[in-house]
């Protein structure tokens, strides 16, 4: 598996060594390249000192890190430019119009000048504010300064970009906007690393995640890998609905080995397995009788919160 | 790298130009320069005969104005030169771009130079042209180059507030704490300072000496005239010791030493051993240069070594 991003014994104490404040405790982080991984953590938990230091913010106390196969100490500069940064708690120069805002960081970036403007128009089509180009970024409503902050990201075509907290602040539909450009910059094969602290984004847009808390990773991989203990440890759930007012029979399905219990509340029939019965299920329902009655069969996955407390539980042990 | 440090310099000194809180400042300079050159020149229209090198006697008023009015643009563009950056959260912007933290700093510097050398200038530049057009005042060719080094070392006071601002706002996180510390800085240096040297100085000499008092003689009805008998040895000796005390007090303030370079140049005697003289003695230029040196060196060393302070500071400082 080819790496984006990679950590080793991460630790950062801010302040003296001894007694000061440790936000990251040895973090081991494996990014795939062309995943959305999702790096979810309460407040506080270290996951803006780990974005920092993966751009060269901050310097580790100990431990390194690799972006892009580069160091985030000695090649920082160079991690820059091949790597977007939307920050938490950014801000743009008021004063300016959005385009201004853009092509002056479109010049940090290195772009050549007869194409900023030109990337700077292209990067606010993306996030659906071109007709507001030449206003001032004062006239802005939050929302829309979090589209020009991930427009500012967009502007020289990274391999890898970070979003901390990126839905913060802004409403339902703008978040959802920005998980569809996500998906789609995903799309695109970029890497992309998102820190939240919201359970349910990591599940909407995530093809990986890592859980931190106090500054230790929890447990990170593709979201299956991550499903899969939780699946084991609190079983197997389906949940088969079959037509209004119809029975279907019960009795094949309870002789399945592995099935714990059947439940059923009107039209919703809930069937709990120790073992990964998805299959079975599956070519049972297909056969008649069951085919004329059943409408839809689908596997109940663990929520996010159940996910989140089982790894936690797991660390306190 | 330095290319980002321009690109940066254009951008702030673009700020800097359409910014009010600089037209605001330049524009009270202009107007105290002004109007103390109008009123010296039109002293001069109004007396018969114009005083030897009235030029000189214009630049030193414009001076006493720059010596308040520089330090304040100084700080005007430094106190949220990256304080602001910070509290904006643009800073977090501009170091997630592949570009030194150097070039961020030096970029401020360049536009600062180049705003303040033009305020400068320009201000200065006026003041003298509002004499020598309204009230046809004589300049010489010595004058003008007076009238230039004293712009330099205007623009050199100016650059030694900003650094210290800048410094300031390096280390600070809130503007309005970088501001106030300035200010009080500049307070402390241009009026405290001077207060705490007087204060000093009598603590150590002692009450003064009781003066000669002058008698005025009267002539016919309500008129006559004041007889100014000449003061002790013992009195002026205690004033010359007072201004000694004072003056090694002051040395510690960055507008002592500038006040004594434009003291020099444009012929007011300067120092306690020549007080209350006032006269012209007006030296030649590399003369003044070469005696005021060590006020040259201060003024000039004063604002590297805050550079280097806010380098090291701003370069060090994590920004997470």
């Amino acid at each position: 598996m080819s790496l984006a991003i990679e950590t080793e014994n991460l630790v950062k104490i801010y302040g003296k060594e001894n007694s000061g404040i440790k936000a990251l405790n040895g973090v081991n982080m494996k990014v795939p390249k062309s995943s959305t991984y999702g790096l979810f953590g309460p407040n506080g938990s270290g996951k803006t000192t780990l974005i920092s230091i993966l751009i060269g913010l901050l310097l580790p106390t100990s431990g390194s890190a690799k972006v892009l196969g580069l160091d985030t100490v000695k090649d920082s500069v160079e991690i820059r430019k091949r790597v977007s940064l939307l920050p938490e708690g950014f801000g743009f120069y008021d004063h300016m119009t959005a385009l201004e805002n853009l092509t002056f960081l479109a010049t940090l970036d290195g772009i050549p000048p007869d194409h900023r403007k030109k990337r700077a128009l292209e990067a606010l089509e993306t996030v659906g504010l071109k007709d507001r180009a030449n206003d001032k970024v004062s006239t802005f409503s939050r929302g829309m300064k979090q589209r020009l902050g991930v427009a500012q990201t967009l502007l020289k075509d990274p391999e890898l970009l970070i979003f901390d907290e990126p839905t913060v602040g802004i409403d339902p539909e703008g978040a959802a906007e920005f998980r569809n450009l996500v998906r789609r910059m995903n799309k695109e094969g970029k890497t992309i690393l998102m820190s939240t602290h919201l359970l349910y984004e990591v599940g909407m847009v995530c093809t990986h995640a890592a859980m931190i808390r106090e500054g230790r990773i929890l447990t990170q991989g593709s979201i299956e890998e991550l499903y899969q203990p939780v699946k084991e440890a609190r079983g197997y759930r389906y949940e088969i609905r079959v037509k209004p007012g119809s029975e279907i029979p019960l009795q094949e399905i309870k002789s399945m080995p592995g099935v714990k219990e059947i439940t059923q509340g009107g039209d919703r029939i809930t069937v709990s397995s120790n073992k990964d019965i998805g299959r079975s299920l599956l070519s049972l329902v297909a056969k008649n009788p069951y085919k004329e009655l059943v409408e839809s069969l689908t596997p109940i996955e663990p929520s996010w919160e159940d996910i989140y407390q089982f790894y936690q539980e797991g660390d306190k042990k | 790298m330095m290319s980002n440090a321009f690109s940066i310099a254009r951008k702030e000194f673009t700020d800097a130009v359409t910014s009010r809180r600089l037209w605001l400042i330049a524009g009270i300079f202009l107007l105290f320069s002004i109007a103390s050159t109008y009123s010296t020149s039109f002293g001069f229209m109004m007396r018969a005969q114009q005083a030897t090198r009235p030029m000189l006697q214009i630049a030193s008023t414009i001076a006493s104005t720059t010596a308040y009015m520089a330090p304040l643009l100084g700080i005007a563009l430094a106190f949220d030169a990256v304080s602001g950056e910070r509290e904006r959260g643009t800073l977090r912007l501009l170091l997630s771009r592949p570009i030194y933290r150097e070039d961020v700093i030096n970029g401020k510097i360049i536009s600062a130079l180049a705003v303040i050398g033009l305020t400068i200038t320009v201000s200065s530049l006026a003041s003298v042209s509002v004499s020598i057009l309204l009230h046809n005042v004589a300049v010489t060719l010595d004058d003008v180059a007076r009238i230039c080094v004293f712009i330099v070392f205007s623009i050199v006071l100016s650059f030694a507030y900003y650094a210290l601002s800048l410094f300031i706002s390096t280390f600070s996180n809130k503007s309005s704490h970088s501001l106030i510390i300035s200010i009080g800085i500049w307070i402390f240096f241009a009026f405290i300072l001077s207060i705490i040297g007087s204060l000093v100085a009598v603590a150590v000499l002692g009450p003064p000496p009781t003066r000669a008092i002058a008698i005025f003689n009267r002539t016919q009805g309500q008129s006559g005239n004041f007889t100014f008998p000449r003061e002790s040895e013992e009195y002026l000796n205690y004033m010359r010791k007072e201004a000694e005390i004072s003056s090694a007090i002051q040395t510690f303030s960055i507008n002592y030493h500038y006040t004594q370079i434009t003291n020099s140049l444009f012929g007011f005697a300067a120092g306690p051993l020549e007080l209350g003289q006032r006269a012209r003695a007006t030296a030649s230029i590399p003369t003044v240069l070469s005696t005021r040196l060590i006020d040259i060196v201060v003024l000039i060393v004063f604002p590297i070594v805050l550079l280097v302070a806010s380098y090291m500071v701003f370069t060090r400082r994590q920004e997470k």
